[in-house]
């Protein structure tokens, strides 16, 4: 009995190996056809051959691989030295701060907006003093923020008002104070 | 006999079913592709059109020249790990 069992599952074996290979064969059938109709409609519709070009026209589009020079044979840094002339306040800036200066000078892009919005909010805080806005404007400056120091100077500049940060009056102000104690000790 | 083929039916028709068939065909069609088979047919391709004409080429033509030509080119590689995965799932469903 045990013997039969043995050759049963020996002869199961084979015909499910002969099973598997017959799969197999369908598959690579399978794929084979796909491969020919793919062609076939290729070859008809026209476009089978398109991806084909002449020496010639290879040549033209070669990589190129000199230095100072990308792969296309453009020079890539020639924008770096040059300077453009804004449009609105008439300076030249150079060509890779125009972005950034356009935004601001034009008064649009997100972060010339964000900018007004908390003028706007520190400005309806403290309101009633004529530099108000630009002192607050410089109060919130003073965490380090890069853009925000470069608002100051560049606010300075431009509009040429001469406006006092509320730290330097109290200096200012600490100053008078200690040289009017000064002088009133020594009168 | 009709038991043999009875089983062979039953068989295939899991394999369709549970969507097995499909994967397989996928994975083939991808190991193929990677192994440059497809490329190499595409060449016999490309002479049995020059030999026969653009215009008058026929899908007969094609799969009469690339079928035999495609059998035999399958890498061993590929045939072993497919014919490892349908081993392995007719030793789940085929009893």
């Amino acid at each position: 009995m045990k013997m039969d069992e043995i050759s049963m599952s020996s002869l199961d074996n084979s015909k499910l190996e002969a099973v598997a290979q017959d799969i197999l064969s369908d598959l690579v059938e399978d794929a084979c056809l796909g491969l020919c109709f793919e062609v076939h409609r290729a070859v008809k519709q026209g476009y089978f051959f398109l991806e084909d070009t002449d020496q010639e026209t290879m040549r033209d589009f070669e990589i190129v691989d000199q230095p100072g020079v990308d792969v296309f044979g453009q020079v890539y840094n020639q924008w770096k030295n040059k300077e453009c002339v804004c449009p609105n306040c008439s300076r030249s800036i150079a060509a890779s701060r125009f972005a950034p200066h356009l935004e601001k000078c034009l008064g649009m892009g997100r972060n010339s907006s964000r900018i007004a919005n908390r003028r706007i909010v520190t400005g309806n805080n403290t309101n009633n003093k004529s530099e108000s806005d630009q002192e607050d404007n410089d109060d919130v400056n003073d965490n380090d923020w890069s853009y925000g120091a470069e608002k100051k100077a560049k606010k300075r500049k431009s509009d040429k008002v001469f406006a006092l940060s509320l730290k330097q009056l109290f200096h200012i102000f600490c100053n008078n104070i200690f040289a009017t104690s000064l002088s009133f000790c020594f009168s | 006999m009709s038991k043999d083929s009875k089983m062979r039916a039953t068989i295939n028709q899991k394999l369709t079913e549970m969507g097995e068939r499909e994967r397989l065909k996928e994975l083939l069609r991808a190991k193929l592709t990677e192994c440059g088979w497809r490329d190499q047919l595409k060449a016999n391709c490309k002479d049995v059109i020059k030999e026969k004409g653009l215009e008058h080429v026929t899908v007969e033509d094609l799969v009469v020249e690339i079928t035999p030509k495609g059998r035999v080119l399958v890498p061993d590689s590929v045939k072993k790990e497919l014919l490892q995965r349908i081993r392995a799932f007719l030793a789940q469903h085929a009893t």
